[in-house]
């Protein structure tokens, strides 16, 4: 009970900005270069040694940029719901600030999962875009980023377009299965699926374990590129406090 | 002195304040309807005017034209009183936020989702959409029109004082399921097909929409107010 006591109360003082951004400056001095390792090793192995594809050729190589973007596409909108449901409740400052962060990363991410399977569906399927079920969402997910982008760059005080932002991903989410849904219906509705992104061969482990540690390595560089965002938004709203004045004296 | 009022007082003082104002300027409920016929007469100009291929399409041309025009429509809810203060005195006024919020959306949607319907019929048979279809088509224009109005309430209100453009790009990504599933019933009632569990599921969402919508709405409104 006293050691929970203890987490808890490390936890909200987390949310001072002070104290996060120093933690925040501890964290990425290691977490850079390990993040750039797991990428590079996780590339390397995916692009130059993971056997190649018997139906794909090296095409399906590309897997190993898609499949974590398109993960972290996703990942992130469920981390903004998160933080946005504590900026709404809590009203904590740092979440607000987080979702400001992590809304352009994650549109990046998706749009980049978007575009690296077209590039990966024009040779396989001969077409870089296909009405898919799977596709479809991924897109709209992207429309909803630009939507929540959209909304806290259009306000001008930074603690109501927080908020504001925090409703419309807590919204966004509960609505996301809904619209997964009748996308899938949609589907079964208007055309028989041509091509099927799950029907494709399961893999063996050499292809799996390089995608995992691709996987990994995405995590880990999204968490140093929130870092870092979030380090820059915290200086950006607290120039005027006494601390950061003192921080960039010393640099 | 102020008044004791209940609910449903507030509610209806709300309601015919909105349904009034509206009719006073027949600009409110007009512009959205000639806005949904031009947007319908643009698709023939386009697509060409060949009967069959019309009607085919024209289930998807009628939908695609009543998201437009509703979520376009969003400026009367909300933006108005906040422009000329009324917005504030209600919120002020300690009445319940909420059945403010309900009140608005039932005023909006009689304003400008009930003139869509007649519109619709009228673009059906221009369109040549086959007669059997038309009662298909009105019952989910009228339970998806009632769902565009919740979510262009909830558009208006995070992005009040701004244009109905970020409201509707906000806006739309959500209103994907309305639009699929009031499509479904018509392309399944073509088919010959049962589309009344479509219009159940339709009507499912009206359901979780009016107290979930509404309170989203609220908790904007009160944002943009503190």
């Amino acid at each position: 009970m006293n050691n929970f006591k203890k987490i808890k109360k490390w936890l909200i003082s987390l949310g001072s900005p002070p104290l996060f951004f120093k933690l925040a400056t501890k964290i990425l001095s290691w977490l850079y270069p390990i993040s750039f390792f797991v990428v590079l090793i996780g590339l390397t192995w995916g692009i130059g040694f993971a056997p190649t594809d018997y139906k794909q050729g090296d095409v399906y190589r590309i897997i190993f940029i898609h499949v974590p973007s398109a993960i972290l596409g996703q990942s992130v909108y469920l981390m903004m719901a998160v933080f946005g449901f504590i900026c709404l409740i809590w009203r904590a400052k740092l979440a607000g600030m987080f979702l400001r962060a992590a809304a352009p990363i994650g549109a990046s991410f998706t749009l980049l999962a978007l575009v690296s399977g077209a590039i990966w569906g024009k040779p396989t399927w001969g077409t870089w875009w296909v009405w898919d079920a799977r596709l479809t969402s991924t897109l709209i997910l992207f429309f909803l980023y630009a939507g929540i982008i959209g909304l806290y760059s259009s306000v001008d005080q930074k603690q109501k377009g927080d908020r504001l932002a925090s409703l419309i991903s807590v919204v966004g989410v509960i609505i996301i299965p809904i619209i997964k849904k009748s996308v899938d219906w949609w589907q079964t509705l208007h055309q028989p699926s041509t091509f099927s992104i799950t029907s494709a061969p399961s893999m063996t482990s050499d292809m799996y374990l390089p995608l995992l540690t691709c996987v990994l390595g995405f995590y880990l560089l999204l968490a140093c590129i929130l870092l870092n965002r979030l380090r820059a938004e915290i200086l950006a709203r607290e120039r005027n406090t006494s601390w950061v004045i003192n921080f960039l004296n010393n640099k | 002195m102020k008044e004791k009022s209940t609910v449903l007082n507030w509610f209806i003082l709300v309601l015919f304040r909105d349904l009034i104002l509206s009719f006073k300027r027949i600009a409110t409920f007009m512009i959205p309807l000639v806005f949904f016929l031009i947007v319908i007469t643009l698709f023939p100009l386009a697509l060409g005017t060949e009967n069959s291929f019309l009607s085919s399409l024209s289930s998807g041309v009628i939908w695609v034209s009543a998201l437009l025009a509703s979520l376009l429509a969003v400026e009367s809810i909300f933006n108005e009183d906040f422009r000329d203060g009324t917005l504030d005195h209600f919120l002020l006024s300690g009445e319940p936020t909420f059945i403010l919020v309900l009140a608005k959306v039932l005023a909006h949607w009689l304003v400008t989702g009930a003139p869509l319907l007649l519109a619709c019929m009228i673009s059906a048979l221009f369109l040549f959409l086959p007669e059997a279809l038309f009662i298909p088509l009105l019952v989910s224009l009228l339970l998806g029109t009632f769902l565009l109005s919740l979510l262009g309430a909830l558009g208006g209100a995070l992005t009040i004082g701004k244009t109905a453009i970020l409201s509707a790009v906000i806006v739309l990504p959500l209103s994907i399921p309305v639009l699929i599933l009031g499509v479904a019933v018509i392309t399944n009632a073509l088919n010959g097909l049962d589309f009344i569990s479509y219009i159940y599921f339709l009507g499912a969402l009206v359901a979780i929409g009016i107290p979930g919508i509404c309170l989203a709405t609220t908790e904007a409104l009160l944002i943009n107010y503190e």
